[in-house]
């Protein structure tokens, strides 16, 4: 090689000297991670310890809010009330999945890719809107009621109280653990089952000595996601409760109607106890996973095909899932009633509910949108920077790191939202009510999510696409901005675009943190279902579906997966 | 120990896909008796595979019949077969642990506990596994995994095992170990085995007899030394063992034998014809251009001129007890391959040499026929 050559190439070569990026990198997530999780954290539970006005100092520490838990009965009841409702709803869940989850992993269904997309219709529709629908069905003035009432003068029972919640959530969450018990179903090793056919099993003691055995890990994990998920669920009990009350809507109550920070942080406490004790059994049975066998035939499992089989299955599975999409239908029809009072069919249909919410609600509309893309956008470039650090370097800390960011999942949206409220309320940073305090609690909420999807994909990346690049004298910056990002870029996109899906209608953290300049699409949803503005409610729920629908159809689009395996 | 016998009559297999229908398994008829080891071997996607399956019952045939002593096995679900299975993927119970495994077999069939116990930890025994017992499959190693599902598909002495390409998982060593062990076991508890690999080695040395498949075709059947020396088909010949095929023109036809004249001129006097169908001898006559095939064993190789074809040496290779020449020649379809007993002197890799092809082992078939 001649002297010009070496020099040209010299000159232009690698950078010399430590590379900082990674550090500045780490420092900034971890003063991040430290102000806005690690802080509210440890601020709420050392405010569930010390009394409403009490300073927080040493000799102010008390058990009081707690001892409530045992001695006040409103808060016995909420307790327990949260306990029956969590219970029952994922035992419920279960019970609608399985026959399901089995019939479209084991009988012909017609449509069935339709199916799975549809399950997912309930899961991305906000809950409490549909709990709505019930209560236009069996409400005081139910559709429902009102025909019994009126054609056969029959008085049925309401839907309010803890049957009507239970109703709600089971129909929102059992796609959950139908998605993953038929996922489990559907990638188990057909031979397992034929070898026990083979020697001699019937059908019947396959199915309880076999096949449910091995997807018990995938029923498992759906369970305890539903568990936790109702756990934390604030808009179903509030609309459907009414004096029956749980651990969310106790929280609200003692933050809306006495400012008591200190008594919503132990209740939180509490609330994030069930949730830890639900997750700790999900480790347990995740220890499990290693039973799971993935098939790596295309020869698919026996199907049956009795005729009985055929139309019981598919009898069922379509009869679940029309009911479970009947609220969002509801919800649908009731927007594009003008009038409707007392009568069997609206007075007057057309499009006038929606133009009153266009035109005269923009605002929350617009607000939602600003404090979902900025937390979004927030939670994707800080939610990267983690999961590259976390899945490609070695340094110290790094399982605190990990641990810190994941800490959300386990803490429902309305917790993060009374941590919010409490820690930025007062003290050194004050941020209520601004917008900053909903987009940062969105950020922290949802950092987790990206976090695991970014995850998820970087692992994917052979790391030695990363070497090669160092080695030809990239910094990591460089190297990050040039090749990693770029291959984990479509992961990246559209986990932001299924967050911000989320958080456009999002109750729980909303509802906590949000002021009157900054009121969202969710909370006047909310307060108008509360001001029986149905109408009204109905097409702002009906937009915040579709909208959400749509964005979740196009990031499916954009990572090639079905809709339904994005929340499997 | 009954002397079982399983026939298949003109099974038949009819696969309706999106893009028509798939014949997998054409006609297919052969029996095994007793205790025999017998083996279908064949090229990827020939049928093998579904053939098993229609066997085993989890496959339901198009045509044709199933007899297991001389009762109609087509009319009884797989779970009614009384069949040990061994699949290549093993298809262990992940949830269970090994003892449980084996004894699944014979909970289903309602044995009791202190039967079951007994039972498992003789098989167990006989495999080698006695002291894994109480662990569970991911915690085993491959060949310890293909144990259990032996086992497994042993215990309830079923009327026969299938096993599909157990070994295909397992690296080179241990798959010559176990398909020892197979065998051995095999021959112990006397029970009618039948085999599925597409290695020819391995079929030659453990199967009593061997049936070759292609194209859903049952193409031969018989003890593996005569299925070696007196292939029935091109195909036949180039999948078992080494061979070398000639262009050859059928001169002079007589009785049972021919005279043809290779590429390079030379005539050679074949004493007998191969027992091919009957109908299709009829159609070697004289003019006739035909495939000569022979072992490599049966040719020699010597100084250029010596012999009856010239050739290029390419490459000599020494396999322990014999050397293999492979060399180039404008006669031979394929490379043509000699195994001499010793070296040759003056054959060196890169000499011109000639070939010298004995007659009497020399076979005539139809050209293209089958391959
Ligand atoms: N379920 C099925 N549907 C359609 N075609 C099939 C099915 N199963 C097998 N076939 C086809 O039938 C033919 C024979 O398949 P089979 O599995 O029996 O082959 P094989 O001899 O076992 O091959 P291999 O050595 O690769 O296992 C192949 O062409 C295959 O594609
Ligand atoms: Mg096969």
């Amino acid at each position: 090689m001649s002297d010009a050559v070496t020099a040209t190439v010299d000159a232009r070569g690698p950078k010399k000297g430590i590379d900082w990026f990674p550090y500045v990198v780490a420092i900034l997530s971890g003063i991040i991670l430290v102000v806005f999780l690690a802080y509210p954290i440890g601020k709420t539970t050392l405010y569930s310890f010390v009394l409403l006005d009490d300073d927080l100092t040493f000799g102010n520490l008390t058990l009081a809010n707690f001892r409530n838990f045992i001695e006040v009965p409103l808060y016995t009841d909420a307790l327990q009330n949260s306990i029956t409702i969590a219970a029952w709803t994922t035992v419920a869940t279960v019970v609608l999945a399985l026959p399901a989850a089995y019939a479209v992993a084991r009988i012909d269904i017609p449509y069935r890719t339709f199916l799975l997309t549809f399950s997912i219709i309930p899961l991305i529709a906000p809950p409490f809107i549909g709990a709505y629908s019930w209560i236009i069905l069996f409400g005081n003035q139910g559709m429902i009621r009102r025909y019994f009432d009126i054609l056969f003068g029959i008085d049925i029972p309401t839907i309010y109280g803890p049957f009507g919640i239970v109703l709600a959530l089971s129909l929102h969450y059992f796609p959950f653990v139908f998605l993953f018990t038929q996922g489990a179903l559907a990638a188990s090793d057909p031979f397992i089952e034929e070898s026990a056919h083979i020697m001699g099993a019937p059908r019947s003691r396959i199915m309880c000595s076999i096949t449910f055995p091995l997807v018990i890990p995938a029923i498992g994990a759906g369970a305890v996601l539903v568990f936790v998920r109702t756990l934390g669920n604030f808009g179903v009990p509030a609309v459907l409760g009414k004096e029956y009350m749980v651990l969310t809507t106790l929280m609200v109550y003692q933050v809306n109607g006495y400012f008591n920070l200190n008594a919503a942080s132990a209740i939180a406490l509490a609330n994030v106890a069930l949730t830890l004790i639900a997750v700790f059994f999900l480790a347990r049975i995740q220890r499990r996973r290693r039973f799971i066998t993935v098939t790596s035939t295309t020869r698919a499992a026996k199907r049956h095909t009795g005729r009985g089989a055929k139309i019981a299955g598919n009898a069922y599975v379509w009869s679940l899932f029309i009911l479970a999409v009947m609220p969002q239908i509801i919800v649908l029809f009731y927007s594009f009633a003008e009038r409707w009072a007392g009568s069997l069919w609206p007075q007057r249909m057309g499009w006038g509910n929606y133009h009153h919410v266009l035109t005269e609600l923009t605002e929350p509309i617009f607000n939602s949108i600003f404090l979902a893309g900025g937390a979004t956008l927030l939670a994707v470039f800080f939610g990267t920077l983690a999961a590259y650090i976390s899945q490609r370097k070695q340094f110290f800390g790094k399982w605190l790191l990990d641990m810190t960011i994941m800490l959300p999942f386990i803490m429902p949206g309305i917790i993060t939202g009374v941590a919010f409220l409490t820690t930025f309320n007062t003290g050194i940073l004050i941020l209520t009510g601004t917008a900053s305090i909903i987009m940062l609690a969105y950020f922290v909420r949802r950092l987790a999510y990206i976090f695991r999807a970014v995850s998820a994909a970087i692992s994917q990346v052979d790391n030695k696409i990363d070497e090669a690049s160092t080695i030809c004298g990239a910094a990591w910056g460089y190297t990050m901005r040039r090749v990693t990002i770029p291959l984990v870029a479509p992961g990246m996109l559209a986990g932001g675009i299924l967050v911000f899906s989320t958080l456009i209608i999002e109750l729980s953290i909303t509802i906590m943190v949000y002021s009157a300049d900054w009121q969202t699409m969710s909370v006047l949803m909310f307060e108008q279902l509360l001001d029986d503005q149905i109408e009204y409610a109905t097409a702002t729920g009906s937009i915040a579906i579709i909208l959400t629908i749509s964005l979740v159809f196009a990031a499916s689009r954009l990572v090639g997966k079905s809709m339904a395996d994005m929340f499997r | 120990m009954p002397d079982h016998v399983l026939t298949l009559q003109g099974l038949t297999k009819v696969f309706s896909t999106d893009r028509g229908p798939i014949t997998a398994v054409d006609k297919v008829d052969f029996d095994v008796r007793g205790d025999e080891f017998f083996t279908m071997l064949g090229p990827s996607g020939c049928g093998k595979t579904t053939t098993l399956r229609m066997i085993a019952g989890l496959e339901t045939s198009t045509a044709g019949k199933i007899l297991f002593n001389d009762e109609d096995f087509t009319r009884f679900s797989a779970f009614r077969r009384n069949i040990g299975m061994v699949f290549q993927s093993y298809a262990l119970f992940p949830h269970m642990t090994l003892f449980e495994n084996a004894a699944y077999g014979l909970r289903i069939r309602g044995l009791d506990n202190d039967l079951i116990k007994k039972k498992v930890a003789e098989i167990l025994a006989l495999l080698g596994l006695d002291e894994l017992a109480e662990r569970y499959p991911a915690d085993l190693s491959g060949g310890q995994q293909q144990r259990v599902s032996i086992a497994r598909a042993l215990v309830y002495e079923p009327g026969m095992l299938l096993l599909d390409e157990p070994l295909a998982n397992l690296d080179a060593k241990l798959r010559v170990d176990m398909r020892e062990e197979i065998r051995r076991i095999q021959k112990e508890l006397g029970i009618m085995s039948i085999y599925v690999t597409h290695d020819q080695e391995e079929a030659m040395s453990v199967s009593d007899r061997l049936a070759v498949f292609n194209l859903g075709q049952l193409m031969q059947a018989g003890h593996p030394e005569e299925v070696y020396a007196d292939p029935t088909s091109l195909f036949v010949a180039d999948f078992i063992g080494k061979a070398n095929f000639f262009p050859a023109h059928v001169t002079n036809r007589d009785g049972t034998g021919a005279k043809v004249s290779l590429n390079s001129g030379q005539e050679l006097a074949l004493s007998r014809l191969v027992e091919v169908r009957e109908s299709e001898k009829a159609d070697i006559v004289d003019g006739y251009d035909a495939t000569l095939m022979v072992r490599p064993e049966h040719v020699e190789i010597g100084q250029p001129g010596k012999g009856e074809i010239d050739c290029h040496v390419r490459r000599i290779q020494f396999l322990g007890s014999f050397i293999r020449y492979i060399g180039k020649c404008s006669d031979a379809t394929q490379e043509v391959i000699v195994d001499s007993p010793r070296a040759v002197p003056g054959i060196e890799e890169g000499s011109e040499a000639s070939v010298t092809i004995h007659p009497a082992d020399a076979r005539l078939f139809h050209k293209g026929d089958g391959s």
